[in-house]
């Protein structure tokens, strides 16, 4: 089925039965049922196989580097705080090589949807380890298996107060659709965590093995609970799924802050060249 | 050269136009006004203009951006600053301020593009009718006719002023073809509209007579229809060039003003000039007592320049200013002091050798015993008698201004100024002042003469401000960056200023996160820039490769200190140079400028957004500790003539990021601003943005960006050359100043000073001037002799090299002696 988020003439770079296809799937349908301006909405990703995503979605795009995707969504966002941004990327890409970016981003609080395809291992580079991989994991590096603690994205997110934090499956995509449009509708930063197979280099978190290991939260889940959202991240078999945590109370938003309430795009905007003038002849 | 020798530049045949105005010689080879060194039909080249001057259009101004190539001989005025009298330069400040008042408005309201679409329109409008009217024969045709012919002519008349101001106020009465045949044929228009006017007037019903006059109706009413083609065409290509975009090398440089400018230090000569060099440890108050005294020095009518020189702590070690004082202006340091002044007992040990044998010296007689040319004053018990021992560098301001003689009231008020309320420091530089009046028996040097009008008209400021007007002059509206010696001045001063314009500040998580953010802002549409030195940089290379693979502007302040690793984290060093030109993986265009005076950082500044944005490109400022540090005059600027210019197209649809054009140059648009998606990317990639790993697609855009390359050589900005010697003392960025004046003070005919700002890419013609030397040492703060190496790479002859890598900028003293021995050494 085409969408109007559908792009023409793209060569797709997945692997068959990839969890990225099902990703861009759904966030094309979630741009669309949204009605997102496409021209006014920007994806920021970074290097990897998750991040390139956005080159096969009809809308403004930015492929940085590996790991900067959030730097520079932050200041795309600072520039035209009327756009719609978002980051997206890979576990490797955002919490490897990007993780202090992670950090800082989170605590700015900038209004961006934060997409990370999570499939416990790096796929571009064929199979090494992730910061999200199990214990014991083996691969070609870790060749007697991942010996380091896995990140835990969601407690850490929760530890710096982001104000969205969520994970979802993209083996069930429905439910993701409904997480991922309250990140989109939510003022400030989201993070949505997304599990996802990678059928050609991680055999043990597959498909099967996520459904196995997770759990949709019920309606019963109160998640405006800080502590108890806590609780929640650190749970891990089975992980739970859904928005963990949300604040919706008004919150000091980055671009705001800086740039005031009704800010212009600076593209429209000129410096007064008389108040530079008067600054200058008061030295 | 003579005056037959002239004779032979006289641009024809290939041979380069030179001209000659009071006994300087110039070359006007590349200016579009002297093509085939026939200027305006006016006057040819090889020849001696200076009477002509006086019945020219322009002034003399026009001469600054032509390169000096020589003097001419049998003439007695040798001066290289054209000196205009007095009565005649307030004459043309004032008629100078009407007209850039005057561009200003217009350049907001574009009269004449509004106007002149009336009678454009209208006449097109009459001959289309015109010919219906052949055709049918209809009535109604006719009256349309003469009504819209009627309009269209009144309405010419109308579009005319504006245009003819227009071609005054922005194109200085060009007689370039454009204007010239816009003017002619606007004008037979004009004429034939009346004609034609008349003769309807005279009989209505010409238009359906065989007679001349019929026939000459209709004939006038269709050959005015092809006349507002012919302007509007002349007028596109004046407003927009001939290409897609403005050929903007030539224009560039006139708008920007920077060929060649004269600077506070260019060749007067200090005649006489006081060193005061003032030592304590961080945190006892003699970054405060620098701004006291120059600011006091200065409303004597003193030229002042002052650097410092501290370690990398908070409170402690031993820190000196040195403050010059003189007559004439002067952009540099020197090693041995006239006056020194010791806080504390290290500080006194620590200067000592950088006294001569009449250095006079002030000290605490706490800490000090009794010499020959030593002073001791009570500071710190004078200063505790008013209650607090910090006192001491206030009572000494005191103590100096009584001895020297000076004004009393020029330190109080600048006390006040400083301190604002709290009058104990104003008491206590009073106490000091008649202390210091009390000191009889001492041979202080000689007072400089004092300027009084002419420094009034001077601003003091350091070079990080100067660079920090220089960006804001460009435009910059958004920075982000992580603090880092001696680069965190301009995050300052750029933060400062967020309070009164429109700028977005972010400090950074890592120097990482500063050049992506700056990448994000650009593609948004912001002006931004970051700020770092050598070991942020490093760690900006990835981003830098960056913004050469997706084409975006960057803007990277990069303000050395010496390394490696953290170096001397809070001395100068040239010693970035090569990271500058070679970090970042792969090749792409890039541009590293780096200024050398307060003039230079505006100036610079500003055309490192110019550049960036046209360019598409990341551009590199090379600055340092020195340069951002030191405190010197700089005449007024003018910002109004920095014209804020923007890149930025409106796409339409089926808009692709990286068209594949003549000059390499894709139209960059911003989200929003128009109807097309942007698909930029680092990955290589097809004109649309989409990924390829296709070899021809590769190629293409290799290439495409390799002509973006050509492109801004192009525009390299020729070094400034100063005296007609055949030895050039090659210098770039910061060590203007010093060599400046040690040239002068070594006096030597055969020394010419070359300066670069524009330090990278280097282009051929860029280097031609180098070619008359018989000789060639370059003059650098570093050890790896960067600048020469390059310079080497484009062919030029290297003689001789003077590197200097102890952490201090060149000293004027120690310089000229470096100079002179190596020049001894060649001949
Ligand atoms: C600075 C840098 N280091 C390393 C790489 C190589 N690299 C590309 S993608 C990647 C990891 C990909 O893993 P992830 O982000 O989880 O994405 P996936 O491919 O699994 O979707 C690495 C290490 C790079 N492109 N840049």
């Amino acid at each position: 089925m085409s969408s109007l988020f559908d792009k023409e003439n793209v060569d797709i770079a997945w692997c068959p039965g990839c969890g990225n296809f099902g990703i861009l799937k759904l966030i094309r349908e979630v741009l669309e049922e949204l009605e997102v301006d496409k021209k006014t909405c920007v994806i920021v990703s970074g290097i990897g196989q998750a991040a390139k995503t956005p080159y096969y979605i009809d809308v403004n795009m930015f492929g940085v580097l590996h790991g900067r995707a959030l730097p520079v969504a932050t200041a795309v966002k600072l520039g035209n705080p009327n756009l719609c941004v978002v980051a997206e990327g890979g576990d490797g890409d955002m919490y490897g090589e990007g993780g202090n970016h992670f950090i800082h981003t989170i605590r700015r609080n900038v209004d961006i949807v934060h997409i990370v395809h999570n499939n416990m291992v790096y796929g571009l580079t064929k199979g090494q380890a992730s910061p999200t991989s199990q214990k014991g994991f083996v691969t070609k590096v870790q060749v007697g298996g991942v010996v380091n603690e896995p990140f835990n994205p969601l407690a850490v997110a929760l530890s710096l107060k982001a104000g969205f934090v969520s994970r979802v499956n993209i083996g069930d995509p429905l439910h993701a659709k409904e997480v991922l449009k309250a990140a989109f509708r939510h003022h400030g930063y989201a993070l949505v965590d997304i599990l996802q197979p990678c059928p050609t280099f991680n055999s043990t978190n597959t498909h099967h093995w996520f459904k196995e290991n997770s759990y949709v939260l019920d309606d019963t889940y109160e998640s405006s609970d800080f502590h108890g959202a806590l609780q929640k991240a650190f749970e891990f078999s089975p992980m739970p799924l859904g928005i963990i945590y949300q604040d919706k109370s008004i919150r000091d938003i980055f671009e705001r802050s800086i740039r005031g309430e009704d800010a212009k795009p600076l593209h429209a905007m000129t410096h007064d060249v008389s108040k530079i003038q008067d600054l200058f002849n008061r030295y | 050269m003579t005056i037959d020798e002239l004779k032979r530049y006289n641009g024809q045949n290939g041979a380069r136009a030179y001209i000659a105005y009071k006994s300087v010689v110039y070359d006007v080879t590349n200016s579009p006004f002297w093509k085939n060194g026939d200027h305006v039909g006016e006057h040819t080249a090889g020849v001696d203009l200076t009477s002509a001057l006086s019945n020219a259009p322009h002034g003399d101004e026009v001469f600054k951006e032509f390169a000096v190539v020589g003097k001419l001989e049998g003439s007695e005025q040798i001066s290289l600053v054209t000196q205009t009298p007095k009565t005649q330069e307030h004459q043309n400040d004032s008629h100078e301020l009407f007209k850039s008042k005057l561009k200003t408005w217009y350049k907001k309201y574009h009269p004449h593009p509004a106007a002149v679409h009336f009678p454009i329109a209208l006449h097109l409008f009459a001959a289309g009718m015109d010919i219906l009217f052949l055709i049918t024969l209809n009535e109604a045709y006719n009256a349309g006719v003469f009504y819209s012919f009627f309009i269209a002519t009144v309405m010419g008349l109308v579009a005319m002023v504006p245009g003819i101001l227009s071609w005054w106020i922005n194109y200085n009465f060009s007689m370039q073809r454009a204007f010239v045949v816009k003017l002619i044929v606007a004008s037979i228009t004009l004429l034939l509209g009346v004609v034609a006017i008349y003769i309807y007037y005279e009989n209505p019903h010409v238009a359906y007579e065989h007679s001349f006059q019929g026939i000459l109706y209709h004939a006038i009413v269709l050959v005015t229809g092809l006349n507002v083609i012919i302007l509007g065409y002349y007028g596109g290509k004046i407003t927009w060039g001939y290409g897609r975009y403005q050929t903007l090398t030539e224009d560039s440089k006139k708008v920007l003003n920077i060929t060649k400018h004269e600077s506070a230090v260019s060749h007067h000569s200090a005649s006489q000039s006081i060193s005061i060099l003032i030592g304590g440890a961080a945190g006892t108050g003699i970054a405060t007592l620098e701004k006291i005294l120059s600011g006091a020095f200065k409303k004597n009518g003193f030229y002042i320049f002052s650097t410092k020189e501290y370690m990398s702590r908070v409170r402690g070690g031993s820190n000196t200013t040195l403050i010059r004082i003189s007559d004439a202006p002067i952009e540099a340091p020197c090693w041995k002091v006239d006056i020194c002044i010791a806080l504390d007992s290290l500080a006194l040990e620590h200067m000592q050798e950088r006294w001569h044998e009449n250095t006079i010296v002030f000290a605490d007689e706490a800490f000090s015993e009794k010499k020959t040319n030593m002073i001791l004053v009570a500071m710190k018990d004078s200063a505790k008698k008013f209650g607090n021992a910090k006192y001491a560098n206030t009572y000494i301001a005191g103590v100096l201004f009584g001895a020297l003689r000076l004004d009393k009231s020029s330190l109080l008020e600048n006390i006040a100024e400083h301190f604002k309320d709290d009058d104990v420091n104003r008491d206590v530089a009073e106490s000091g002042y008649e202390e210091g009046m009390k000191l009889e028996n001492i041979t202080l040097p000689k007072l400089p003469k004092s300027d009084l009008e002419g420094v009034k008209k001077l601003h003091l400021m350091d070079g990080t401000t100067a660079s920090g007007f220089g960006f804001l002059a460009g435009g910059c509206n958004m920075v982000t960056a992580y603090p880092m010696s001696p680069s965190t001045g301009v995050l300052n001063f750029m933060a400062d200023m967020s309070k009164h314009l429109s700028i977005a500040v972010e400090q950074s998580e890592d120097e990482i996160a500063s050049l992506n953010m700056v990448l994000g802002g650009w593609y948004s549409g912001a002006r931004a820039m970051t700020t770092t030195s050598g070991g942020g940089f490093a760690l900006m290379g990835e981003a830098l490769s960056l913004s050469g693979m997706t084409e975006t502007p960057a803007v990277i302040y990069l303000a050395q200190r010496p390394g490696p690793a953290t170096g001397l984290p809070t001395r100068s060093e040239q010693g970035d140079l090569n990271m500058a030109l070679y970090s970042g993986h792969g090749s792409f265009p890039r541009i590293v400028l780096a200024p050398g005076s307060l003039r230079e950082c505006i100036d610079y500044g500003y055309l490192a957004f110019e550049m960036a944005d046209k360019y598409q490109s990341p551009v590199i400022i090379l600055s340092d500790q020195y340069l951002a540090d030191s405190i010197s005059m700089i005449e007024k600027v003018e910002f109004s003539s920095y014209e804020q210019r923007s890149y930025i197209v409106q796409s339409t649809e089926g808009y692709v990021r990286y068209e594949d054009t003549k000059n390499g140059i894709s139209p960059r648009t911003v989200p929003g601003f128009g109807k097309g998606l942007i698909c930029a990317v680092g990955d290589e990639h097809d004109e649309r943005g989409q990924i390829t790993e296709d070899y021809k697609m590769r190629e293409k855009m290799v290439a495409k960006r390799a002509r973006k390359n050509d492109e801004l050589t192009a525009e390299a900005i020729a070094p400034e050359i100063s005296g007609d010697g055949d030895i050039a003392i090659i210098g770039w960025g910061s060590t203007r100043g010093a060599i400046c004046e040690s040239l002068e003070y070594l006096n030597n005919p055969r020394l010419s000073h070359v300066h670069f700002a524009w330090v990278h890419p280097l282009g051929k013609e860029q280097l031609k001037s180098l070619e008359r030397f018989k000789y060639r040492i370059v003059v650098e703060n570093n050890a790896d002799g960067a600048f020469a190496n390059q310079l080497k790479l484009y062919d030029v002859k290297i003689d001789n090299q003077i590197l200097q890598s102890n952490g201090f900028s060149f000293f004027v003293d120690q310089l000229s002696i470096m100079i002179e021995k190596s020049v001894k050494e060649l001949s």
